[in-house]
Parts: C-alpha cells; sequence; structure tokens
C-alpha cells in the first residue's frame, strides 16, 4: 500500500513535471536559435555574388492572407528570362511572424520572403546578422517614392525593399447609403456625428465595427491618430515614444480618442450586438446597405469586390480620412509590405537578383496590372478606383502620414483585447494605461534602448 | 503461485528517456524561469525572482488563475458525474451497448482542436445549432453568442470540454464496474437493497480507485486546458475566459521566454498544490478486494 502511494506520488509529480516540459524543450531550441545564427556555415551567396550558370529554383515564402497571382506573373517573366524558377511556398497569416521566426532560429532560410512594413521587422529577425542590407544596392532604390524608403531605414540601414502599393485606413462609407439619406462626406467631426445620427434616424446603421473579430477596432485609433495625435505630438513625440521618454498614456489626443470611441457606443452609432460583429458581416451589411460606414483598412476593397462586383467598388464605395475638429483630416497610409533576403540563404545572388528583377519598371507594371493599387515607384501606374483615387489625392496634396504601427520599434501587443474589454466596460483609463504598458513590455522584451 | 521479478535494470532505458525528456527539461525549465531569457537579447542573464516580481503585479495573472481554477474545478466534477452515469447506464443489459460506448468515446479520440472548430460552428450565435434548437422549442429569446458573450464563454468551453472527455471517465468506471464482485449487489438486492443503496454502498466505494484516476486525470489535465480555449475564444473576449495556458502563449509569442517559463513554474506549483491533496484524500478511501 505505501509502495502504491509512493508510486501514485511520482505520478503526479511527473504529470505535474509535463506542465513544464515544453519550457524546458524550447529552452533547448530558443538557446540553440540565438547561437544557431552567429555559429552557423558561412553564407554560400552574398550581395553581389553573379547570378548563377545553371539554372535553380528559388523559394518565395508569403502569408497564405496575401493574393499570389501578381508575384506569379512577375515570376514567370523571370523564370522566361533567367531559367531560374521561383516555387512559392505560402505559410499560415496568423503565424507567418512566428514561422519565420522558427525558420529563422533553424536556419531554414528561404530564399526570398516577404514581410509586413516598418523597421520594427529588423527587431524581430536580428536584421543585423541575418539579412541582407540593401541601402546601397544599386538598381533598388531608383524609382521608390522617397517618404517609403525612409520609412524603412533604421540606423541608416535597410534591410528590406518595400514591394506593392501603398495601403490605407480611413471611413470607408457606402455612397448609395448617403444619397438616400441625403448626406455628405463630413467637413470635421462634429458634422461625421451629425451625419451618423441622421443615418440612424433613416432606419440605417451608421456604424458596424467588428468586435468578435478583435482586429477590426483598432482601425480607429489609427486613423485617428495621424487626424489628432500626430499633429499634437508631432516627429518629436513619436521619436520619445520610440525611446520610452513618452508614455501612450500621457498623450491626452491619445485619450480623446477613447473618449470618442466609447460616444459612439453611447450614442447608439455601432451596429446592436455590437460585440458580435464580424469583418464578414461587415462586408455583407455594408454590401447590401444595411451599414453606412466602417472605420476599415483598404482590405476591404478586393472583399467587396469579390462579393458585390467591380460595379459596386467602382460606384458606390467612397472613403474619406478620420474628420478632426476643424477640417476633413489627414489620410492615413500604409506602406507595402518588404522584400527580404536571409543573407545565409542557399539561393542569395540569384533572389538579390531577382528583387532588381521585379523592380524594373515593365515588372513593376507587370504587378500592378494584376494587382492594383496606389504606386510606390515613380512613373508606374496602376488603375484606381475612386475610393483609392480619393487617398491619393491627400498624398498628392501632402496631407497623408504613415501608419503609427510602422513608424513605432515596440508593437501595441494585445491592442485588440484591450479594446475588446473596453467596449465591454467601457473604462477609459483602464484600457489606456493597458494600452500603455503593453507597448511598453513589448519595448523590453525587444531589449530596445530607453525601455 | 510466485510472482516472477524481473531485473531492475530492464527499466533503466525507460528511466533514461523519462530523464533526459521529462525531468531535465523540468529542472532547466525551472533554472531558465530565474533568467531575462528572451529572443531579442544576446545573452541570457539570471535576474533572480524579477519574473516573479513582475508576474504577481499583473493583473492578468489573476484572472487566468480564476478561470483556471473554475474551468478544473467544474469539468472535474461534471466529467466524473457525467462519466460515471454513463458508465452505469453502459454496464446495463441494454440493446447496442457497444455501439453507444463507441459514440460515447469516440470525441475523446478527435483533436481538440477540431472539436474547437465544430464547436464554433454549433455556438454561432445565428447560424448555430444551438440557437437553432433553442428557436425551436420555443425559446429563442434564451438564445446567446455563446462564445462572445462575457457571462457565457466560460462556461461554454467547460460544456465544450465535457462533451470530449466525458467518454474516457466512461471507459475507466466501466473497467472498475467490471470488476465489481456480482454476488455482492445480488446478495444486497436479494436484502432487499434498492439500486440507489448498492450503488451508494457497494459499488461506489468499490469503484474508489477508478475514481481516483479519473479525478485525478481531470484535475491535471483540466488545469492545463489550452486547444479548447485558444480556438473557441483565444481567452476572449478581452481576457474573460483567459487561462494560464493562453497567458503563457502571449507571453512567448513576445519572445519573453523566462518570463513565461516563470508563468509555467507557477502552473507546475499549482497543479501540484492542487493534485497532491486530492490524490492523499482519494486514496484514503480506496478499498482492496
Amino acid at each position: 500500500m505505501k509502495r502504491n502511494r509512493a508510486l501514485s506520488l511520482v505520478m503526479i509529480a511527473s504529470l505535474s513535471a509535463a506542465a513544464l516540459t515544453a519550457c524546458g524543450g524550447n529552452g533547448d531550441g530558443g538557446g540553440a536559435g540565438n547561437g544557431g545564427s552567429a555559429s552557423s556555415p558561412a553564407a554560400s551567396g552574398s550581395a553581389g555574388a553573379k547570378p548563377a550558370k545553371d539554372p535553380v529554383t528559388l523559394t518565395f515564402v508569403i502569408a497564405n492572407t496575401e493574393d499570389t497571382t501578381a508575384y506569379t506573373k512577375v515570376f514567370d517573366a523571370y523564370e522566361q528570362k533567367t531559367g531560374n524558377k521561383v516555387e512559392l511556398q505560402a505559410l499560415p497569416g496568423g503565424d507567418y511572424d512566428n514561422l519565420i521566426k522558427t525558420r529563422f532560429s533553424t536556419g531554414d532560410f528561404p530564399d526570398l520572403f516577404l514581410m509586413q512594413p516598418g523597421t520594427k521587422q529588423y527587431v524581430k529577425l536580428r536584421a543585423d546578422e541575418t539579412l541582407h542590407e540593401w541601402t546601397n544596392e544599386s538598381g533598388v532604390w531608383d524609382n521608390v517614392i522617397d517618404s517609403i524608403k525612409q520609412a524603412q531605414v533604421q540606423n541608416d540601414k535597410i534591410y528590406g525593399v518595400p514591394y506593392g502599393s501603398t495601403g490605407m485606413m480611413g471611413v470607408f462609407y457606402n455612397k448609395d447609403v448617403f444619397a438616400k439619406v441625403g448626406v455628405n462626406p463630413p467637413t470635421n467631426y462634429a458634422d461625421l456625428i451629425e451625419i451618423a445620427k441622421k443615418i440612424k434616424a433613416a432606419g440605417i446603421t451608421p456604424f458596424y465595427e467588428g468586435i468578435k473579430d478583435a482586429w477590426p477596432p483598432q482601425v480607429f485609433y489609427y486613423t485617428g491618430w495621424v487626424t489628432q495625435v500626430d499633429p499634437a505630438i508631432g516627429d518629436e513625440g513619436v521619436a520619445k515614444l520610440n525611446s520610452n521618454q513618452l508614455k501612450l498614456s500621457d498623450i491626452p489626443e491619445l485619450r480623446d480618442l477613447f473618449a470618442k470611441q466609447k460616444e459612439l457606443k453611447e450614442l447608439g452609432l455601432f451596429q446592436d450586438n455590437v460585440m458580435s460583429g464580424t469583418y464578414d458581416e461587415l462586408q455583407n451589411e455594408f454590401g447590401d446597405g444595411k451599414v453606412a460606414m466602417t472605420f476599415m483598412l483598404d482590405g476591404i476593397i478586393a472583399q467587396l469586390e469579390k462579393k458585390f462586383g467591380k460595379d459596386f467598388v467602382a460606384n458606390s464605395l467612397g472613403f474619406f480620412p478620420f474628420p478632426s475638429a476643424t477640417d476633413t483630416g489627414t489620410a492615413m497610409i500604409t506602406p507595402p509590405n518588404q522584400l527580404m533576403v536571409p543573407e545565409k540563404a542557399k539561393h542569395a545572388a540569384e533572389a538579390i537578383e531577382l528583387v532588381k528583377f521585379m523592380l524594373e519598371p515593365a515588372n513593376v507594371d507587370l504587378f500592378y496590372a494584376n494587382k492594383p493599387g496606389i504606386p510606390i515607384y515613380k512613373g508606374a501606374t496602376s488603375e484606381l478606383y475612386p475610393a483609392q483615387e480619393d487617398v491619393k489625392k491627400y498624398i498628392d496634396e501632402g496631407k497623408s502620414k504613415v501608419n503609427i504601427q510602422n513608424r513605432l520599434t515596440p508593437s501595441f501587443v494585445d491592442f485588440s483585447k484591450t479594446l475588446q474589454n473596453f467596449f465591454l466596460d467601457g473604462d477609459i483609463d483602464k484600457a489606456i494605461n493597458e494600452f500603455s504598458s503593453n507597448y511598453q513590455k513589448d519595448g523590453k522584451a525587444k531589449v530596445l534602448e530607453g525601455f | 503461485m510466485e510472482r516472477r521479478k524481473y531485473p531492475l535494470y530492464f527499466s533503466f532505458p525507460a528511466l533514461a528517456v523519462f530523464l533526459l525528456f521529462f525531468i531535465a527539461p523540468t529542472f532547466i525549465g525551472i533554472y531558465y524561469s530565474f533568467t531575462d531569457w528572451n529572443v531579442n537579447a544576446d545573452s541570457i542573464r539570471f535576474i533572480g525572482l524579477d519574473n516573479y516580481k513582475a508576474l504577481f503585479e499583473e493583473p492578468r495573472l489573476g484572472k487566468a488563475l480564476s478561470n483556471t481554477l473554475i474551468f478544473a474545478a467544474a469539468v472535474t466534477v461534471l466529467q466524473n458525474a457525467v462519466g460515471l452515469g454513463l458508465a452505469l447506464l453502459m454496464n446495463e443489459a441494454i440493446r447496442m451497448r457497444n455501439l453507444f460506448r463507441t459514440i460515447f468515446f469516440m470525441p475523446y479520440v478527435i483533436a481538440p482542436i477540431v472539436i474547437g472548430y465544430v464547436f464554433r460552428a454549433i455556438y454561432h450565435p445565428e447560424h448555430g445549432i444551438v440557437n437553432e434548437a433553442l428557436g425551436w422549442i420555443g425559446l429563442g429569446s434564451l438564445g446567446q453568442d455563446w462564445l462572445n458573450n462575457p457571462k457565457w464563454a466560460l462556461f461554454s468551453i467547460i460544456a465544450t470540454d465535457i462533451w470530449r472527455v466525458a467518454g474516457f471517465a466512461m471507459v475507466v468506471y466501466l473497467a472498475g464496474l467490471q470488476f465489481i464482485p456480482k454476488d455482492l449487489t445480488e446478495s444486497a438486492s436479494i436484502d432487499g437493497a434498492s439500486y440507489w443503496r448498492r450503488f451508494r454502498h457497494i459499488v461506489f466505494p468499490l469503484l474508489a480507485s477508478s475514481f481516483t484516476v479519473n479525478v485525478l486525470l481531470s484535475v491535471i489535465g483540466s488545469m492545463k486546458v489550452f486547444e479548447m480555449v485558444m480556438v473557441l475564444t483565444d481567452g476572449g473576449p478581452g481576457y474573460t475566459t483567459e487561462v494560464f495556458y493562453t497567458y503563457i502563449r502571449s507571453t512567448f509569442s513576445m519572445g519573453q521566454m523566462g518570463y513565461s517559463t516563470a508563468i509555467n513554474l507557477v502552473l507546475f506549483v499549482l497543479v501540484t498544490l492542487v493534485g497532491v491533496p486530492v490524490l492523499t484524500a482519494l486514496k484514503k478511501r480506496e478499498v482492496e478486494m
């Protein structure tokens, strides 16, 4: 009996210990990862190496949330010219960053991969040790719009080549609904609220938020930031946020954004059962004319085109920025994703040549012909929808600003969860303090100076 | 008949594997919980109790702790109640008994992630079977967004997990029921004991070892819940269904390996603190046959 009890105690201790095993296992893996990047064999390819004489197959890793049609067209042209093939590997979008980091830590480098924009990706991937540097690479920067190039610079170095088109976030509206209710895009924020009230009075949902999907309510803050936070804190303030000399919770204009979102909820300007809102339902209700407006990113354009056709997007979809207290506001733009080449990739030299090939004007046009968007290259042309033309006007007038997420190195970790809680309890102090604290924690986790 | 004894060294390979893959990583994990190990840092430094100080100042820990304990308590009690009920039913001479046993056990062999995705559809506020069924029986007003309403989300996850694991408890209890001598219950019947009295005074006490195994596995397994919460709610809405492992995942994905190992160690201590007294108490009431 005693032996049985002892055995049982050993059993329970073992089962409990299994809870820790995953950590210990990862401990080994992570350690190897840290050391691995420093001690792996020397790279076979490097910048400036001559293109391979024999055709090779390059691996190009991309998130499966990206439409690959345009890339495939460009790669076909590359194969015709060089004989080299490009094999696309689509990784799950939700875990894309972690999967790329895992491949890096195990030395399983792709030849070329697409990453989200911004210099924070450099920190994630320890770029100075792992990635090819593009700063002075010839044939890369000749046509890239300067503001887009500058968004890629950290400590005077560039490790990613922006590729694609400028994205945007703001208020997308259904023009048919506006016409039916007899309202026009707002001239300021107070006007926006009045318009929303009129739409509600007409029996139509003014705004839709996809709280259930977690990420959509963040768009309100990113679009609001360029209109009312940036003018208040300026680029200096952003620099202070980057070095932890300024706390997010100490910015009154940011606090005001929380108050504004709360006000929309209290005025009943969101859909019923706001906590159950999803991105998918938003598209359906918006396309059916049951919802007038949404704070959203430009990914919705392609989704609406799929569901309601090109005519709907061309004729019924409008866009305006988050309005300020005095004017129509500033358009928020997002840089395109960036192409990166690991220094230790098997075919790094060919991958660098491929990037240069992709940047040739003819291939840029080929890309835009298959994936229209606001070009980031001088001289490039692309068919644009009216909603995109609206943003382009703001860009041309100098009334646009890059998404704050792409200008800060730490991330807004768990912001979507903070906002879900905020929609539940409406506690502004709690929400902004948590937002601020999580930002600082991420800065600390990334071992950034000042955090 | 004398029991044949095997030499002790036969166990060495198994012990070596256990030491290498379970015990050693556990101790390595304990060490790392006292470091600032971070994927973004060049070196790993010993920082004493700093991770634990930060952890106990974190409001999310309280929510993760309470949800984990509520989940573990509810799943342990209900899994055993449902499992025992099913076992008693499936021990009777009913038609197609083996088919029903298979059906009840089947959820346990399906991956929790698959079950999670299926139940996301079942709980869907508009097209889900639960709300549809409530509508058919005239209780449509009770329909909820089961996974997104903070009042119901955790209970929806608990119900799903009980559906998944009750069949396993049933099998363990069924095995225990096979070892109860029929003459004991039959003689009690002849003496006029009701079904309930036979169960209370004969069956249940003799099922004590099965009960111990089931309760212990439930407590430990449910305190380590992850996939079901991850797939159904990802700890949301907000942090309302956050459990230890979703919190650990969140810190791991930020690259804070030392800190997340510290959370894991807290869970380890918690599981041990709950598991050992439960085991000790349950072993006391076991009877030898």
